[in-house]
């Protein structure tokens, strides 16, 4: 798994909350060493605190890491990359003042991109997703499933090789959650991008996956990288599916009852 | 419109009943409202003092005066705090501590410290106008959502951008809200000033119209300052409510 392309390189990272000898202390991963090969969609799953959204912040420069490097294409992170990494929050990751095409050009004004362009791809990126028409609403006008597509418009208007997306669907309900799942891969059809996508769902990793990576209980350590070959758009009553999906929860129920501290 | 001439119809009725219910008592006690305006005018020249133009030109000038420090003390004493956590830990209680110690208590160090004259009624519109205004700076700056400030930066938003684009959007309705809680208050602390202890001013003519019993002139007066404090508190909500539409 070394390829030359990697997008993203995550070598031996560790990270804690608090200082040494703090009763408070959090070890939050525990060496770390993951590729991201460029245009992968990569789910990070495991049970809650395990680490998951830390080690995707440790990747997009937000966190820097206690120990370990991380390198995106050549360059060793110490900070955020905005031309190269766009991030999607769980939820009301929106400006609450601003409309939805200010919301989406706000990104691109912060690098300084030019207004005419930035009407242009706030307009596409906005059509991506099909909000084409709620340009000039504002955020709590629309539905949440809604509100995370602007959140993936903004993400995608910053025209960035790698996508980093911390539960973006989380909080929203399962059938809209399903198809929000089928716009991503509908988008990344057209854009091919790197991905790096937290879960806890067993059902949307399956669906959107190229690679699942499986985490353990705090301390988050990476217990297991599954491959999905699968072809897009995935039948989630396939009888691979059901397979994958036993095994992956077999890991996920292993590690869950680890951190909720109970091993029947 | 309707509300509007409920409210006009309700002054209406109040001056009425007000008239009616003082007309057959001792005038010095129950002033009429119809020998108002005759004492206004009475009142427009007296001897021995300067035109009351002058007195009203004074106060706004000390609550003009009063209301830009307690701004600007309270803008910069309030990021100061809200944006270094740890200054920010260590003086809040104490700041907290001191806005619950009823203000008048400090007016006569005020008096020594300032003299008699326009100083120590700026100052103590200061000290009263300044703690809301800290105080709704730190709220506001409390208020501001974390995961903006994230998405922000992830998008590669530079500190001072952050700041406008992020954290005064998101706290400015708080900060408005205190920010008019302290004009009121400046205007409370430079009336309070003059009418305890003063040689000109609004405050000082109330307190000479009552020291001679000239009761219908001291009503007259302090009705007129309760309407021009009314007034600077209905332009406060107005831009408020501009504030508040543009903040979403």
């Amino acid at each position: 798994m070394t390829a030359p392309g990697a997008a993203i390189r995550i070598r031996n990272v560790s990270h804690h909350f608090g200082e040494e000898g703090d009763p408070q202390r959090v070890v939050a991963l525990r060496d770390a060493t993951l590729e991201v090969a460029r245009g992968e969609l990569l789910c990070l799953i495991g049970p809650s605190g395990c680490g998951k959204s830390t080690l995707l912040n440790i990747a997009g420069g937000l966190v820097a890491p206690s120990e370990g490097t991380v390198e995106i294409g050549e360059t060793r992170v110490r900070g955020p990359l905005p031309r190269e990494v766009a991030y999607v929050f769980q939820e009301s990751a929106l400006f609450p003042w601003s409309t939805v095409a200010e919301n989406v050009k706000l990104g691109m004004l912060f690098q300084g991109v030019p207004e005419a362009e930035r009407e242009a791809r706030a307009e596409s990126a906005l059509e991506a997703v099909g909000l084409a028409e709620f340009a000039q609403h504002f955020p709590d006008q629309l539905s949440g499933g809604m509100r995370q597509r602007a959140a993936l418009a903004r993400a995608l208007s910053l025209q960035t090789e790698i996508l980093l997306m911390d539960e973006p669907f989380g909080a929203l309900d399962e059938q809209t959650r399903l198809l929000m799942g089928e716009w991503l891969v509908g988008i990344r059809r057209r854009a091919r991008k790197a991905v790096v996508f937290v879960t806890h769902s067993l059902q949307e990793a399956i669906a959107l996956s190229d690679r699942i990576v499986v985490m353990t209980a705090r301390p988050g350590r990476i217990k297991d990288v599954l491959d999905v070959t699968l072809p897009f758009p995935r039948d989630l009553n396939a009888p691979e599916v059901t397979e994958l999906r036993a095994k992956l929860w077999e890991q996920v129920r292993e590690e869950s009852l680890k951190a909720m501290g109970t091993l029947p | 419109m309707t509300v509007l001439a409920w409210r006009l119809g309700i002054l209406v009725g109040f001056f009425a009943v007000w008239e009616a219910v003082a007309a057959p008592l001792n005038p010095l006690f129950y002033i009429r409202p119809s020998s108002l305006p005759g004492a206004l005018l009475g009142m427009w020249r007296v001897p021995d003092l300067p035109p009351l133009g002058e007195h009203v030109w004074l106060t706004l000038q000390e609550i003009a005066g009063a209301y830009v420090l307690a701004v600007a003390a309270g803008l910069w004493l309030g990021f100061l705090l809200g944006l270094r956590r740890t200054v920010g830990r260590i003086y809040e209680p104490l700041l907290a501590a001191l806005y619950a110690v009823p203000s008048v208590v400090w007016y006569p160090s005020l008096m020594l410290f300032f003299g008699l004259g326009s100083a120590s009624k700026i100052a103590f519109g200061v000290l009263l106008g300044f703690f809301p205004i800290v105080l709704s700076v730190l709220a506001g700056i409390r208020q501001v959502p974390a995961t903006l400030v994230t998405v922000a930066q992830s998008m590669g938003a530079r500190p001072f951008t952050v700041f406008r684009k992020v954290m005064l959007p998101a706290m400015a309705s708080t900060m408005v809200g205190g920010l008019r809680a302290g004009l009121a208050l400046s205007v409370v602390g430079v009336l309070v000033g003059e009418i305890l202890g003063s040689r000109a001013g609004i405050g000082y003519v109330i307190n000479y119209a009552y020291g001679l019993m000239m009761t219908r002139e001291y009503a007259v007066l302090a009705l007129l300052a309760a309407a021009a404090v009314l007034a600077l508190d209905t332009a406060g909500a107005l831009v408020e409510a501009r504030v508040k539409r543009w903040a979403g």
